[in-house]
C-alpha cells in the first residue's frame, strides 16, 4: 500500500468536471484508490464519493492506493491535481 | 394584460417569441414485491436499463460535442460516471436482493439516500449535484417503465427559432439538444442557478430563467413571451409597447456585442498605426482573469483598499498572499499595485482614522499618501509586501495623490528602509521595481515634469483631478453638472500634461473613468495619450473606438479647437473630433 497527501490547487476545486477527471484517472488503474478528507474516506473510483468530498481550492486530501499498480496510480493522480486538472487555473 | 413571473436569472440575454410547453410525463414509481425466484430477472432488468441509459448518454455526448461544445459533453460524461457508480447500480441491486422490491423502487429508495447526503453539503454548487443524480436515476426509471416518451423532444418542433421552451426541468443533454434546434429561450419550474443546465445555458448564450414556480400552469401554449435573462423575469402576453421596447434592446445589444466580438482578436492600433497600451483596473480575481482573457497589457491599477476595509489592518503576509495570487492570475503580465488610497470617502475601522474624521475638509485632508506618510508603520508593512511580491513577477508600485516632490522623496526613503529590512531578513525583492505616482492634484498636474523627474512612470486619476480642478463633487447633485471633462480648462490641463510627458519621455497612463468611457477615447487619443487603464469590462469597447480612430487627424482637429479662443464654446469638441475622421 502507498499513501500520500495532496492539496487541491485549481480555482474551482473538485467540481463536476475535475471530479470526473479524477474518477476516470483512478478507474484506469487496477489498484484500489481511496481519498480521505479529514475523517472521511471515499472510493476514488466513485463520482458520488469524490463530489461529496466537496473539496474546494486549498483542501488537503489524503490519497491511498493498494494493488499491483499502486505507485503509478498515486503518481498520476497527484500530477493531475497539481496540473489544475488541465484547466490552467 | 401583461403577466410577469420571476425566477433565477441564470443566463443573460433577451428572448422574444412564443411559448411551447414541453410536457414531461410524471413517472409513477410504485413499490412491488418480487418473488424470490424472480429476483435474478429483476436484477437483469435493472442492469439492462442502466446499460441502455448509458448507451443513450454516450451517443448524446458524442452528438452534442459538435453542436454545444466540450462543456456540454463533459457534463454528460459526469452523468455517465454517475450511472456507473456503485452507489446506484450495485446499491440498487442489493436492495432488490435483500428487500425483494422492484428495480424502479430500489432506485427510488437509493436516490433518497443519496439526495439526503447531498442536501447536507454546505457548498451550494455541490448540493446542486443532487439534481444530476435525480436526473440520471429518472432516466433509468423511464427506461424501466418503458414509458419511453419522457423525452420532452418528441412533441417539440425541429426548428425552435422564436420559440421559448417552458418545462419542469432540464438535463444538460436536453438543453444541448434544444440548442441544436435553435431554441430562443428557456423557462423552467425547477433547477437551481448551479444546475448543469443553467451553467450550460449561460455558456451557450441561451437566455434562460430557471425556477419559475408554476410556469407550466400560468403560461399558455403559443402565448407571446418576453424573457429578460438579466433580471430573471418572464413576461407573458406583453402589450405592443413592451414588445417594441425589448425588440429595440435586442437589436442594439446583439449588434453591439457582435461588433465587439470582432475587435477581440485585433491589436489596439489606430487607423494611422499608433499602438495603444490597454490595461485593466482590477482587484478581484474574476476581474483579473477577465483582463487576461481579453489580452489586456497587464493591470494598470490594482487597488489595495479592500484589504484594509475588512476590519483589522492586514499584516505583511496577508497582503503578500493577495498580491501573489493576483500575479499568478495575470500569467506574466505586469501588475501595478497602488498603495493604500484610504481617507475622505473611504474609511476603515482597521486604522486610526480619528485624524481624518477630525479634518475639516476630508477631500482636502489627510488621505492616501498623506495618511501613509503619517502612519509609516502601516505604510512600510505594505511596501515590504509589495517589494516581496516583486520577486515573484512583474510588479510596479504606484503612489496615489502626490502633491509635491518632497512626498516622493519621503516615499523613496521609506522604500529604502523597507528594502534594508528585507535584506536583513534575507527575503527577496526586485531591486529594479518601478515606482510611479498618481497625478490627481491640479498643482501636481501643472508640475508634472518636476514630479515625473523622480519617478519611473505616471498615472493620471481623472476622477479626482476633475473634481479638484472644477471644485465640484460629482456625487453632489446640486453641482454635478459642473463636473465636465470637456471644460476647456480640463482639456488644456490634460493637453499640457501629456505634452510634457511626451517631451520628457515619461510613460503616462490614464486610469480614471475617462479611460474606460468610449465617448472620450478619441479625445484622449487626440491629446496624445497612448496608454489607458480601465475596468476590464470596458476593454473591448475602448479598443473598438481606438481601431476606428485616426489619431493624427484627431490631434489636428483638437489643436484647431484649442486655438479658437472664445468661439470654442460654440463648437462641440467631440463632434469636431468625429468630423475630423472623415477628412480625406
Amino acid at each position: 500500500m502507498i499513501e500520500s497527501t495532496v492539496t487541491i490547487v485549481n480555482k474551482l476545486g473538485l467540481h463536476a468536471r475535475a471530479a470526473s477527471k479524477l474518477v476516470n484517472c483512478a478507474s484506469s488503474f487496477s489498484s484500489e484508490v481511496w481519498i480521505r478528507r479529514g475523517e472521511r474516506e471515499i472510493n476514488g473510483k466513485s463520482i458520488m464519493g469524490v463530489l461529496t468530498l466537496a473539496a474546494g481550492r486549498g483542501t488537503e486530501l489524503g490519497l491511498r492506493a493498494e494493488g499491483s499498480d499502486e505507485e503509478a496510480a498515486i503518481a498520476t493522480i497527484m500530477t493531475l491535481i497539481a496540473d489544475y486538472f488541465g484547466e490552467g487555473e | 394584460m401583461t403577466l410577469a413571473l420571476t425566477g433565477h436569472a441564470v443566463s443573460r440575454g433577451i428572448a422574444i417569441g412564443q411559448a411551447h410547453l414541453a410536457e414531461r410525463n410524471e413517472l409513477e414509481i410504485g413499490e412491488f414485491r418480487i418473488q424470490p425466484e424472480n429476483v435474478d430477472a429483476e436484477v437483469n432488468r435493472l442492469q439492462e436499463a442502466l446499460h441502455t441509459a448509458t448507451e443513450q448518454l454516450e451517443l448524446l455526448s458524442e452528438r452534442v460535442t459538435r453542436s454545444a461544445g466540450t462543456a456540454a459533453s463533459e457534463m454528460i460524461q459526469t452523468h455517465i460516471l454517475m450511472l456507473g457508480d456503485s452507489s446506484i447500480g450495485d446499491a440498487a441491486e442489493r436492495r432488490i436482493r435483500e428487500e425483494f422490491c422492484n428495480a424502479e423502487w430500489a432506485l427510488q429508495s437509493q436516490l433518497e439516500t443519496i439526495l439526503a447526503e447531498f442536501r447536507h453539503m454546505d457548498d451550494e454548487y455541490i448540493r446542486s449535484r443532487g439534481e444530476d443524480v435525480a436526473q440520471v436515476i429518472r432516466m433509468v426509471q423511464t427506461e424501466l417503465s418503458k414509458a419511453g416518451n419522457d423525452r420532452i423532444f418528441d412533441a417539440i418542433p425541429d426548428r425552435l427559432a422564436d420559440t421559448l421552451v417552458v418545462t419542469s426541468e432540464l438535463t444538460p443533454g436536453e438543453l444541448a439538444l434544444l440548442h441544436e434546434r435553435g431554441v430562443a429561450g428557456i423557462v423552467t419550474e425547477h433547477g437551481s442557478p448551479y444546475s448543469h443546465a443553467a451553467i450550460l445555458a449561460s455558456s451557450l448564450g441561451i437566455p434562460a430563467v430557471f425556477g419559475v414556480r408554476l410556469a407550466h400552469s400560468l403560461l399558455q401554449e403559443g402565448e407571446n413571451l418576453i424573457l429578460d435573462g438579466r433580471l430573471g423575469v418572464v413576461y407573458a402576453d406583453p402589450d405592443e409597447a413592451f414588445i417594441e421596447h425589448y425588440h429595440d434592446i435586442e437589436r442594439i445589444t446583439s449588434r453591439f456585442r457582435k461588433s465587439l466580438d470582432e475587435v477581440r482578436s485585433k491589436p489596439a492600433h489606430s487607423i494611422d498605426g499608433e499602438t495603444i497600451v490597454l490595461q485593466a483596473n482590477a482587484e478581484r480575481e474574476d476581474e483579473i482573469l477577465l483582463a487576461t482573457e481579453l489580452d489586456a497589457d497587464g493591470v494598470g491599477l490594482y487597488r489595495t483598499e479592500f484589504l484594509f476595509l475588512r476590519g483589522e489592518a492586514p499584516d505583511e503576509e496577508t497582503q503578500l498572499e493577495e498580491y501573489l495570487s493576483a500575479i499568478k492570475a495575470l500569467s506574466g503580465k505586469t501588475l501595478t499595485i497602488r498603495t493604500l488610497d484610504l481617507g475622505a470617502d473611504k474609511t476603515s475601522e482597521a486604522l486610526d482614522f480619528r485624524l481624518i474624521r477630525s479634518s475639516l475638509n476630508p477631500a482636502l485632508g489627510l488621505r492616501a499618501v498623506r495618511l501613509c506618510l503619517r502612519d509609516t508603520d502601516l505604510f512600510k508593512t505594505q511596501l515590504r509586501a509589495i517589494l516581496r511580491a516583486s520577486a515573484a513577477g512583474k510588479v510596479r508600485c504606484l503612489i496615489p495623490m502626490l502633491t509635491s516632490v518632497h512626498e516622493i522623496l519621503m516615499v523613496k526613503a521609506l522604500l529604502q528602509e523597507a528594502r534594508a529590512e528585507l535584506q536583513t531578513r534575507g527575503q527577496a525583492y526586485d531591486p529594479l521595481m518601478q515606482l510611479g505616482g498618481m497625478i490627481e492634484v491640479p498643482a501636481a498636474a501643472l508640475a508634472i515634469e518636476d514630479l515625473g523627474h523622480h519617478l519611473d512612470f505616471l498615472s493620471v486619476g481623472t476622477n479626482d483631478l476633475l473634481q479638484y480642478s472644477l471644485a465640484a463633487d460629482r456625487v453632489d447633485e446640486q453641482v454635478a453638472h459642473l463636473y465636465d471633462p470637456l471644460h476647456p480648462g480640463m482639456v488644456r490641463l490634460m493637453h499640457y500634461m501629456f505634452a510634457a510627458c511626451r517631451e520628457t519621455n515619461m510613460p503616462v497612463t490614464v486610469c480614471g473613468e475617462l479611460a474606460g468611457d468610449r465617448r472620450y477615447t478619441r479625445l484622449l487619443l487626440a491629446l496624445g495619450l497612448r496608454s489607458f487603464s480601465m475596468h476590464p469590462g470596458r476593454l473591448l469597447e475602448v479598443k473598438q473606438a481606438i481601431i476606428e480612430t485616426h489619431a493624427g487627424r484627431a490631434t489636428e482637429a483638437l489643436n484647431h479647437w484649442l486655438k479658437l479662443g472664445a468661439q470654442r464654446q460654440d463648437v462641440s469638441l467631440l463632434r469636431l473630433l468625429d468630423q475630423s475622421q472623415k477628412a480625406s
